[in-house]
């Protein structure tokens, strides 16, 4: 029994090999960046507070939790969403009119909204292996017409105050960033523990060998995009909560925002490794660069640029990294 | 002659939308309350003109086999360039604009080709990042673009259908189906998107090739965004996602693969010029732009699902899983007799 059990951790856990010489410059790269973050960061006035550090996890949350589902795709080896705004703002539309049913059937029709919308794209690229950039752009202009057209083009308003309690900051944090934290543990429990999280990587690491293996792969994919809907859909709950308006515009720039944290966290776009945990990390590293920018008064657009250039850093050298191993 | 159209998707494909979208054009007035003039051919040259640089940029690294999301991030970089370099005269502004273009090609296709790192990632970081740059440059700002003569004179109409801009927007895509039919830049183009491997055994210097379809692109994008601030009159510092699914659209429409290694320069103008006149027929039309949305939406979603490789799989693995569920059917034993 007891050797029965041991087999899978050993071949799940192998023995990392010795570091080449590319790894650790990569690595050295690394640290010296981190700890240039670090040293800019307490030269600058007020970043070291209380205060700031919520604030810095207030503002990954949001971008964090959506970021946790784009993961799922990510790591299933189908890219990136590019549907993420238009999904948020859609669902986020249903949970404000639904505020009279009660803040749990509105989060939950949110969430059904969420899944069905994400899984339907899930399923024709998992099934069909169709190109996921270009089906989520006609994705996103799909959903943002039928909001335009059921909506008249009119700001969504609560029919309710339920929502107000997603707004809640128990002990001054906000409430969206304990559920990012619970999330995040719950995402990076389904990858490393279940059947399905190792499925996925595999898939995400050689579809064509994965189905040679008899694997589901058009399931697995399909349910990787119907959790990362429903993440999408806690997203936008609290969105709309935050904003209590809804309209086309809700989700705002948040698909490049979520496709910059995984990217930060180093999960590769091509799929097949990352976790949930790195992707809360890249979260947070933007918020906080953001943060310093913000503090030492630099405008909307260096900030945006800045992230652009930290997403290309960590792209590169994750790819540097992981060449090696994989030529 | 059909059997060999037949053959050749990268044909068939943008002369198909092309007939539809002319029929769709020239028959307005039996299906609206509307007639279509010589003003509406120039209106839908107009958008082909601010199309088009953008859909030869992203069509050429699609047959390279990449996909360049920078584009709309150079777009707006270059058109906010020319505002401000080129209110003194319109060539600072170009040059500006081409400038910053080739060397965001430069850049990106140095990394993509030098590290062989996929270009998605790297050109959606660049995106981001242009977005930022054009942003700060301008303080988030529209500007306004005071050389009132050049705006007059990009868009005059010539000869009833044409503008300048339209004209040099098509004067770019016979130079580049002149350079890739001529050259052996083309086929090699296909190669490198088709079989990187292979074309690299078989001696086309892949790395050179992607760095200068990557500054091609930047500089068509450039170009793309300088044109359309003279027209308007001003740059904004965001240009949204549409260009980017109208491009997208209109490659692929223009007979471009997502895989890479298919498309022609030919087959782009007709996919662009199918965008264009589609455009214009929402426009006479006056059809809400929800619905428009939502075509473009049908349109692309129905291009991807059909150039999906696995669906012919899928569908005949449904279809036999559905047969041997009855195995008194006739035809799934034939597996047992002939082991």
């Amino acid at each position: 029994m007891n050797l029965a059990t041991a087999a899978p951790e050993s071949v799940t856990r192998p023995t990392p090999p010795r570091r080449s010489r590319s790894e650790l410059v990569v690595d050295g790269f690394v640290v010296a960046a981190v700890v240039a973050v670090v040293v800019v960061g307490l030269s600058t006035e007020r970043f070291a507070t209380l205060a700031n550090a919520r604030a810095i996890i207030t503002s990954a949350s949001l971008v964090g939790i959506a970021a946790l589902g784009l993961t799922l795709i990510m790591i299933g080896g189908s890219a990136v969403s590019l549907a993420i705004s238009q999904t948020v703002a859609a669902s986020g539309m249903v949970f404000l009119s639904a505020q009279s049913l009660g803040l749990v059937p509105a989060l939950a029709l949110a969430v059904v909204v969420g899944t069905a919308v994400t899984g339907l794209q899930g399923a024709v690229v998992g099934y069909a292996a169709a190109n996921p950039v270009v089906l989520t752009i006609a994705a996103s202009f799909a959903i943002a017409g039928v909001a335009t057209g059921v909506t008249g083009g009119v700001s969504v308003s609560p029919s309710a105050r339920g929502y107000d309690h997603l707004n809640a900051t128990p002990g001054g944090v906000a409430l969206s960033a304990y559920v990012l934290v619970v999330l995040t543990l719950t995402v990076e429990w389904v990858l490393r523990r279940t059947a399905f999280g190792r499925s996925l990587y595999m898939v995400g690491e050689n579809r064509v060998a994965a189905r040679a293996a008899g694997m589901p792969v058009g399931r697995t994919t399909t349910a990787a995009w119907l959790g990362a809907g429903a993440l999408f859909a806690v997203t936008a709950a609290f969105t709309a909560a935050f904003n209590a308006a809804a309209n086309v515009n809700l989700g705002g720039t948040l698909t490049f925002d979520a496709i910059a944290a995984v990217l930060a966290g180093g999960t590769p776009i091509s799929g097949g490794r990352g976790s949930a945990l790195r992707t809360l990390a890249g979260a947070l590293l933007i918020a906080a660069v953001s943060d310093i920018l913000l503090l030492r008064g630099y405008s909307t657009g260096v900030q945006v640029m800045v992230k652009g250039l930290l997403v290309a850093a960590v792209v590169v050298l994750v790819h540097l990294r992981t060449q090696e191993r994989h030529p | 002659m059909t059997g060999r159209l037949r053959l050749r998707p990268e044909l068939l494909l943008p002369l198909t939308s092309l007939v539809l979208t002319v029929a769709a054009f020239a028959l307005v007035p039996t299906y609206a309350d509307a007639t279509v003039g010589a003003f509406d051919v120039y209106n839908a040259l107009q958008i082909f003109a601010r199309l088009g640089p953008l859909v030869l940029a992203l069509g050429l690294t699609m047959i390279a086999g990449e996909f360049d999301l920078s584009v709309v991030g150079t777009y707006a970089l270059g058109g906010m360039l020319t505002v401000q370099a080129g209110q003194d005269h319109y060539a600072f502004g170009v040059l500006a604009a081409v400038g910053a273009g080739a060397l965001v090609g430069l850049v990106q296709g140095c990394v993509i080709a030098g590290l062989r790192i996929p270009s998605m990632p790297v050109t959606l970081a660049t995106y981001i990042a242009l977005l930022g740059l054009t942003s700060a440059l301008s303080g988030g700002l529209t500007k306004t673009y005071t050389n009132i003569t050049v705006t007059l004179w990009v868009d005059q109409t010539v000869m009833t259908y044409f503008s300048p801009r339209s004209l040099i927007t098509g004067g770019l895509f016979v130079l580049a189906a002149l350079v890739l039919g001529i050259t052996r830049w083309g086929a090699e183009l296909r190669a490198i998107g088709g079989d990187r491997r292979a074309s690299r055994v078989a001696g086309v210097r892949v790395g050179r090739l992607l760095v200068g379809t990557f500054v091609a692109s930047g500089v068509l994008a450039g170009l793309g965004g300088s044109l359309l601030s003279f027209s308007l009159g001003s740059a904004n510092p965001d240009p949204g996602v549409q260009p980017l699914i109208l491009a997208a659209a209109a490659a692929l429409l223009g007979g471009v693969s997502l895989a890479g290694g298919r498309g022609s320069a030919l087959g782009l103008l007709g996919g662009v010029l199918s965008v264009a006149l589609l455009a214009e027929v929402a426009t006479v039309t006056a059809l809400p732009g929800y619905v428009t949305q939502l075509f473009y939406a049908a349109l692309l979603g129905v291009i991807v699902i059909v150039d999906a490789p696995d669906l012919h799989d899928t569908i005949v693995r449904i279809r036999t899983r559905l047969r041997s569920d009855r195995p008194n059917a006739g035809h799934a034993p034939l597996s047992q007799e002939t082991p």
